[in-house]
């Protein structure tokens, strides 16, 4: 029960930084999850926050201690590794109550915290079981009925799902959630999946090439990505992103053209990376609920993968389809468009189609920096970042 | 070309076990033979006892403190094997676990030391464990004629094996369970003795019947590190010598004296044998 606070925290190999002075506020009771590409740093920022990792600079706050220089059993936290890490020799109770030895606990306390720790992962009656004996599924729960059953002040956990089949996964998320409410303890979750960090936490912090991105809510996240980084990352599938230039009050790409309220500090000429979701791309024969529609584009529908509640359908722009059908081009050198349509929608592959973007959700990044100017191209709203 | 490949190698299965087994085993039926044949018959020994003295098993505990000697043996085996295991724990931790500068070079220092015939050793340590060694002037202890004088060297022979056996155990343990210890409020000792032992108890086991064997069968310093006496900590070589008096040598006492001294070793090995097994094999494919 206590805030994290890691203020420019960094690790460095030899030559090579893998974290670069992160700032992070967590606050008492928040489930945050580390999300970011594998090599992204996060893991690292988790050992160091465990103390499994030495870090190079920087510091770290739990509750009002600095811990930064602590071996991890004075920290007082509790950690669950991807690799679950039961102790193969020891069965069930004895993995659960190991840390309570180590710590002296009396045999009653030590029994009834063990009890208390099993029926909360709902693994009652299982403590003379040895970890070869039960399932993943199984495994974890107890990994992490050893990590509760301490009560410490912080969870660590580092991709705890990740070895589970997709289906379990999916059943342990909202066991975790549900772990989370009734413990509310501060959690911190590492992971690469970011439907994961989606589903689950109060705030999810982007890391990129050991820097961090942005730190905010889901959904935050999703509608007012920070950078070009966040926006291609956060959402499944991806958004799309186009290169395009400032052209009085529109956006030019090679292909079409969006009118767009200025921005500032752009002027004529400005490089600009255009995003749009796939889900915000429309068939221009039904944009009935688009508010603000641009202006329509003719595009091919070259590869269909219906997925029986929507339907993915990458696209080509027309100049560069013909071109493709000429052989004049390489098939890797045509911009690609993924949009998502309802399933009844009868698109066939080779189709022409003329879609069209919902303005009031397409995103403007700047080209050389990658960060975001503006989540909305219309006048009305004023949401910039 | 071989018309029934199965039943062919089965006997040749047999046949070289068989020879394998004869080999091995013939010493020690040989020994048996001896100690069986009374004493005035030994100029005439052939594949069968010439005569049948089961006496000689409890003469030679009459004519020489026997029980002693073996005693006195399985307990520079157990101290020394205690020594071995314990330095060699902590190291095979530092250089199956640790990433460092210098670590191969070091452990293949480590590793030369075992290169070395102990004859080598011989003079420098038995001048400095005699007390006959004066640094800064200081002189070395007088550790002749106790446990010391031999413990140490043994240790010293024995432990590149043993660091080599650990290392390579304690390098398979996946590093999740170390850090799972330590984040469950363990130093890296307390994981090395909670965790990581007892996952490698075949390692472990390997490296102590190994060093218990080898310090229980040494003759060179066993020999030269004490006048002979039971009294002076001499080990079972010493015993089985006080069969070879002025008159002649009783080389009946003498058999049945090895075939007695070599229960010790046969109860580890019966003991330790799974583990053994399992730690010669499994090395190398461990999760």
């Amino acid at each position: 029960m206590s805030d994290v606070i890691l203020e420019d925290l960094s690790k460095s190999y030899r030559d090579v930084i893998a974290v670069n002075k992160i700032n992070l506020d967590i606050e008492d009771g928040e489930f945050v999850t580390l999300v970011g590409p594998s090599g992204c740093g996060k893991s690292t920022t988790l050992e160091m926050i465990a103390g499994l990792t030495e870090r190079t600079s920087g510091s770290i706050t739990i509750g009002d201690r600095e811990v930064s220089g602590l071996p991890p059993k004075h920290r007082n936290i509790a950690m669950v590794f991807q690799n679950i890490a039961l102790f193969p020799h020891l069965n069930v109770y004895d993995n659960v109550s190991f840390g309570l030895n180590i710590r002296d606990y009396d045999g009653a306390e030590t029994e009834k915290r063990v009890e208390r720790a099993l029926d909360i992962v709902q693994l009652p009656e299982m403590g003379d079981r040895m970890p070869e004996e039960l399932s993943g599924g199984q495994r974890q729960r107890v990994a992490i009925a050893r990590s509760i059953v301490r009560e410490p002040d912080v969870f660590l956990m580092d991709e705890p799902l990740a070895n589970l089949d997709a289906k379990l996964r999916v059943h342990m998320r909202t066991e975790l959630q549900r772990l989370h409410n009734q413990l509310d303890t501060t959690i911190i979750y590492v992971t690469h999946d970011q439907a994961e960090a989606m589903t689950m936490s109060d705030r999810m912090a982007v890391l990129n090439e050991g820097e961090l991105q942005q730190f905010a809510p889901p959904l935050t996240c999703y509608n007012e990505p920070a950078n070009v980084f966040v926006a291609g990352f956060i959402g499944s599938p991806s958004m799309n992103l186009i290169d395009g230039a400032v052209d009085g009050r529109a956006v030019v790409t090679e292909y079409f053209s969006v009118d767009a309220r200025p921005v500032d500090g752009l002027s004529d000429g400005s490089d600009i990376v255009l995003g749009i979701r796939p889900e915000d791309v429309y068939l221009s024969r039904n944009t009935a609920s688009v508010g603000a529609p641009s202006d329509p584009v003719e595009v091919v529908a070259e590869v269909i993968e219906p997925m029986g509640d929507e339907i993915f359908v990458y696209l080509n722009f027309e100049e560069s389809a013909e071109a493709v059908m000429e052989g004049q081009d390489s098939v890797q050198d045509v911009d690609q468009l993924l949009i998502s349509v309802d399933p009844d929608s009868d698109i066939e592959e080779g189709d022409l189609i003329e879609i069209v973007f919902d303005r009031a959700n397409t995103h403007l990044f700047d080209g050389e920096s990658g960060d975001a100017l503006s989540h909305d191209l219309t006048e009305t709203s004023g949401r910039e970042s | 070309m071989i018309r029934n490949p199965e039943s062919t190698y089965r006997i040749l299965f047999y046949f070289a076990t068989g020879g394998f087994l004869i080999a091995t085993l013939f010493p020690f039926y040989y020994l048996a033979v001896i100690a069986l044949t009374p004493r005035g018959n030994l100029y005439d020994v052939g594949v069968t006892p010439n005569g049948f003295n089961p006496g000689a098993f409890i003469e030679i505990f009459q004519i020489a403190p026997l029980h002693h000697f073996i005693f006195n043996g399985v307990v520079l085996a157990l101290l020394t094997t205690a020594i071995v295991l314990v330095i060699a724990s902590i190291t095979g931790y530092v250089f199956g676990r640790f990433e460092f500068r210098g670590r191969i070079p070091l452990m293949l220092i480590v590793l030369a030391i075992s290169y070395f015939p102990p004859a080598a050793f011989l003079i420098p340590l038995f001048e400095m464990l005699t007390g006959n060694l004066t640094v800064f002037g200081l002189s070395s202890p007088d550790l002749f004629n106790t446990p010391g004088a031999m413990v140490m060297p043994f240790s010293a022979l024995f432990l590149p094996l043993s660091i080599f056996i650990l290392t390579t155990f304690f390098s398979q343990i996946p590093d999740g369970l170390e850090d799972a210890a330590r984040v469950e409020g363990s130093t890296r000792l307390g994981a090395l003795y909670r965790v990581i032992m007892p996952l490698s108890a075949p390692g472990l086991a390997t490296a102590g019947v190994l060093t218990f064997i080898f310090t229980y069968n040494e003759f060179f310093f066993s020999f030269l590190m004490t006048d002979g006496s039971a009294d002076s900590w001499a080990p079972l070589v010493w015993g089985i010598l006080q069969y070879q008096t002025q008159y002649g040598e009783l080389y009946n006492y003498m058999a049945a004296s090895a075939l007695v001294g070599m229960i010790p070793v046969a109860m580890l090995v019966l003991f330790a044998q799974r583990h053994i097994i399992s730690g010669l094999t499994q090395g190398a494919l461990k999760e």
